[in-house]
């Protein structure tokens, strides 16, 4: 799981080090350390490095000795094309323990025999290849060292199996507990349903009438983890529910200076949340931000934001400072942005903002389409939302 | 006390609602954001109150250095976004930088994905639950003192290390689109876990994953790789992975198996090069099911969000064995699987270099690897059962064992009974003691008991594994199980 964009720039940047451009390497690494730059170039030369640091001298050595199986890159070393030399820092602690012991030199024959016949080579990694007939049913690209890694062998690199079969009692393996919030097996499927249904209900029984939501019924974990609390009792956890129900989350709703202040913070750091809870947002936390974000982008008040960036950018292009982050930003959104329903605001799904299960007031929805179903009260299975959550004026 | 329908396994769901606010960086592929649609998705769905709930608990350094380097998580424990510049060093050592970035939180964020994979194993360990999942986990490229691909901690082999507490092999699958080679190279030398990796290979990240990289030392035949080309469809997918996965379940007879769904080798991911669709994605999981172990599932790649989130809640609903509509309900970020607002999705037309002759070739070079496993048990228990088993177990019973296998199995089968009771497990001490605490059991375990009892249940749980009797006992049981 990564990117392979960057991995298909490694050779590229392969190529550039063998001609001798060896400084280019060696400068992202500093660069790296400041972490002040773009990442896309970046995170291609830091996958270039790793591929260097992978092939380590010391880590090589040991494992060459182990394996007889070198990689085309320590060859290249061997004739002083070096990339290691630049950067000694990078040492990742090799200490293979060498299990097996081939002749070095093997790796020499390997530089030429690769091409005609790479398994005859292969089969010496540890002795852990089938020194059977490779070649005939597997076919090669030509420059496959340059991407090609190892698997490493050695008590770095190997988890510690502790010998035989413990016996397991009631002490759990670690001191936190984990939290059961909601255990299914005490009540019967139709009771806690109808209990959910109540507690639907509930929620919509202060203001807009219930939409009708298609075939499913919703879970509420807040619910079903009151009912856990209550041991179980639907009564009681209805009648705390109720008692609750007057009293709404309403402190983590966001407010309309907290949003503009969000959106400077986009404008100056991008989605560098940290920056922008530093210098902009201080009432929230770095998580709230993130949670916050991904609800805002996709409503019409993001929408507006990106439409006015995408104006100032024009205006100021020629104080490209500014616009850095931007221009990454609104390059990213135009992917996503389609013809979607979009609510106005963000705010009206943050009432609830500890809860993923807040729903968001279908009023706000900007859509018409969503709209009339909702009216009609259609039963599409498109199911909408039944919360009754007043509409922010937050756009 | 009442159950769910008896058909359905016992599932149990770890999830953290603070995984979603986590944030690698501007520009990052990875967004623990995906595990919060996926969650959301299931709460809509009505999924959530089918299964048991978890908040795990966080891992702890202690935890973690089962596998990990003490050096390698004292540094991750330390580092912030505004101590960086003094880790300079140490950040090169342990490749934190730029792929794997210095995020806010980056260490809750790993003790919150470790500790949910380690408290799923317990639970398997504990017989308390079939299926776990844990969504926030998966993170198969970290490496004992190295971070790689997005990954600082490596879930996957500190679960494996867990339910090797319990049972004396352990196979291990990997569907990301990734090789996993951080799990491979952790259990690299070692017969106890078999590692089984599908993903794309040729100038692609990690860069191992060859098909000849088979394992050393005792470990040797106990890494399978399986490369793969760009544009695997469903259906190439499924041709190599059911015969695969049939003959090593035949030959490795592991009794716990941990699944990585990255869902990176769907079609469309923004990193991805596969053409799978959810469906086919969530064969697997349905495919791996029916084997009837003790399953853990956990997450991974996967970078088209949107589609992420339908895979994961599509495989829960597999392994909650409940179907779901296309239809996806409303929920927060409905607005994100437009223009369709569909379940699943279509693969695209890109065209498919995975020719059958190349996958035949690769299937038969695994199998000749397969048959070298030095102490394979000569009889196969498990080849993946058919869909509707639930009519056989009926009388099983009575049935003398060998009539209960289907015929396609018994076709396969080449030892008689005999060798039943001579595998490597045999005079495995401690095992039965771990038990004591427990009734006798109806309940299957494949491989733990080395009586010939308990293999007769065994290929019973073969035949049933969604038995509904097997349930109804096993139930009551668990409340005599104290909690943890």
């Amino acid at each position: 799981m990564s990117d392979c964009a960057l991995v298909a720039n490694v050779n590229e940047h392969d190529a550039s080090m063998d001609v001798g451009n060896d400084k280019s390497l060696f400068e992202p690494t500093v660069d790296m350390m400041v972490n002040d730059f773009d990442d896309e170039r970046t995170l291609d030369e830091e996958e270039a490095l790793a591929a260097g640091e992978q092939q380590d001298p010391k880590a090589e050595l040991n494992s060459l000795q182990r394996e007889g199986d070198m990689p085309l890159e320590e060859l290249l070393a061997l004739y002083g094309y070096d990339r290691n030399m630049d950067k000694p820092v990078v040492e990742p602690t090799p200490e293979v323990v060498p299990e097996e012991t081939e002749k070095p030199e093997s790796a020499l024959q390997q530089l030429y025999s690769e091409t005609t016949s790479p398994e005859a080579t292969r089969c010496l990694r540890s002795g852990s290849r089938p020194p059977s007939e490779e070649e005939d049913d597997y076919d090669y690209s030509p420059d496959e060292d340059d991407w090609k890694k190892t698997i490493m062998v050695g008590s770095d690199y190997q988890a510690g199996i502790p010998e035989g079969l413990c016996s397991y009692d009631d002490a759990l393996p670690y001191e936190n507990e984990d939290k059961l919030l909601w255990n299914p097996s005490v009540l019967d499927e139709k009771v806690t349903e109808d209990y959910m249904k109540k507690v639907c209900v509930m929620n919509s029984g202060t203001g807009v009438e219930a939409v009708p939501r298609g075939k499913q019924l919703r879970d509420d974990e807040e619910a079903l983890f009151l009912l856990q609390q209550c041991g179980h009792n639907v009564e009681e956890a209805l009648r705390r529910r109720r008692i609750s129900a007057q009293t709404p989350a309403h402190a983590s709703l966001w407010s309309e200076e907290e949003c503009r202040n969000f959106e400077n913070g986009l404008k100056a750091h991008g989605k560098d949340f940290h920056l922008i809870r530093q210098h902009k947002v201080r009432t929230r936390s770095v998580g709230e931000l993130v949670q916050f974000y991904y609800i805002w982008k996709k409503t019409e008040r993001h929408d507006i934001f990106a439409n006015k960036a995408r104006l100032e950018k024009k205006k100021y292009t020629l104080h490209p400072g500014h616009t850095d982050y931007m221009d990454r930003f609104l390059e990213e959104q135009e992917a996503s942005i389609g013809g979607v329903v979009r609510p106005a605001s963000p705010s009206t799904m943050m009432v609830y903002a500890p809860s993923p299960a807040a729903q968001p007031d279908p009023l706000a929805l900007g859509e018409k389409e969503v709209f009339s179903q909702m009216n009609t009260h259609t039963t599409s299975s498109r199911a909408l939302s039944t919360e009754d959550q007043e509409p922010e004026a937050g756009s | 006390m009442a159950m769910q329908p008896h058909s359905k396994k016992r599932v149990c769901y770890y999830y953290d609602s603070d995984i979603g606010n986590y944030y690698y960086g501007q520009g990052h592929p990875m967004k623990p954001h995906r595990i919060r649609m996926t969650h959301n998705l299931l709460l809509n769905y009505g999924l959530y109150r089918k299964m048991e709930i978890y908040r795990p608990h966080k891992a702890t350094a202690d935890e973690m250095t089962k596998f990990h380097s003490d050096d390698y998580i004292r540094f991750l424990r330390s580092i912030r976004p505004d101590n960086m510049s003094e880790y300079n060093k140490q950040m090169q050592r342990f490749n934190v930088g730029e792929d794997c970035p210095v995020f806010d939180g980056l260490y809750e964020f790993c003790q919150l994905s470790a500790g949910g994979s380690v408290a799923a194993a317990v639970k398997l360990n504990k017989q308390a639950s079939e299926i776990c999942i844990n969504w926030g986990g998966g993170l198969h490229h970290a490496k004992k003192s190295e971070a790689s691909g997005f990954c600082y901690v490596n879930d996957i082999v500190l679960g494996i290390l867990e339910l090797l507490k319990y049972h004396q092999r352990v196979l291990y699958i990997d569907i990301d689109v990734h090789h996993g080679d951080g799990v491979e190279e952790a259990f690299y030398t070692t017969d106890r876990v078999m590692t089984v990796s599908f993903h794309k290979y040729g100038e692609y990240f990690p860069g191992t994953g060859d098909l000849r990289d088979i394992g050393a030392g005792k470990g040797k035949y106990y890494a399978v790789n399986i490369p793969l080309r760009d544009g695997m469809d469903d259906e190439s997918y499924e041709s190599i992975f059911v015969p695969i996965i049939s003959k090593v379940m035949e030959t490795f007879q592991p009794s716990a198996v941990v699944l990585q769904c990255g869902a990176d080798s769907l079609t469309g991911d923004r990193l991805g090069c596969f053409n799978l669709t959810v469906r086919g994605h969530g064969r697997c999981v349905e495919l791996v099911k029916r084997f009837g172990l003790p399953f853990l599932l956990v997450g991974g790649g996967g970078y088209t969000i949107r589609n992420v989130s339908r895979c994961w809640t599509y495989e829960t609903s597999v392994a909650l064995g409940v179907e779901i509509a296309n239809e996806l309900p409303y929920n927060d970020y409905f607005e994100y699987f437009g223009p369709d607002f569909k379940l699943h999705i279509s693969p695209s037309n890109m065209s498919n270099q995975n020719t059958p002759e190349y996958l035949e070739k690769i299937k038969n070079r695994l199998f000749e690897n397969l048959r070298m496993l030095p102490h394979a048990p000569g009889v196969q228990v498990q080849a993946i059962p058919e869909d509707a088993v639930n009519d056989e177990s009926e009388d099983e019973d009575k049935v003398d064992k060998d009539e209960r296998l289907p015929q396609s199995e018994k076709d396969k089968r080449i030892t008689g009974e005999g060798e039943l009771s001579d595998s490597e497990d045999e005079g495995e001490g401690g095992r039965r003691d771990n038990r004591s605490y427990r009734t006798p059991q109806p309940r299957k375990r494949p491989r733990l008991d080395k009586d010939a009892p308990a293999l007769k249940d065994e290929l019973k749980a073969e035949d049933s594994k969604d038995d509904v009797k097997n349930m109804s006992v096993e139930e009551p049981k668990k409340d005599t199980v104290p909690n943890p």
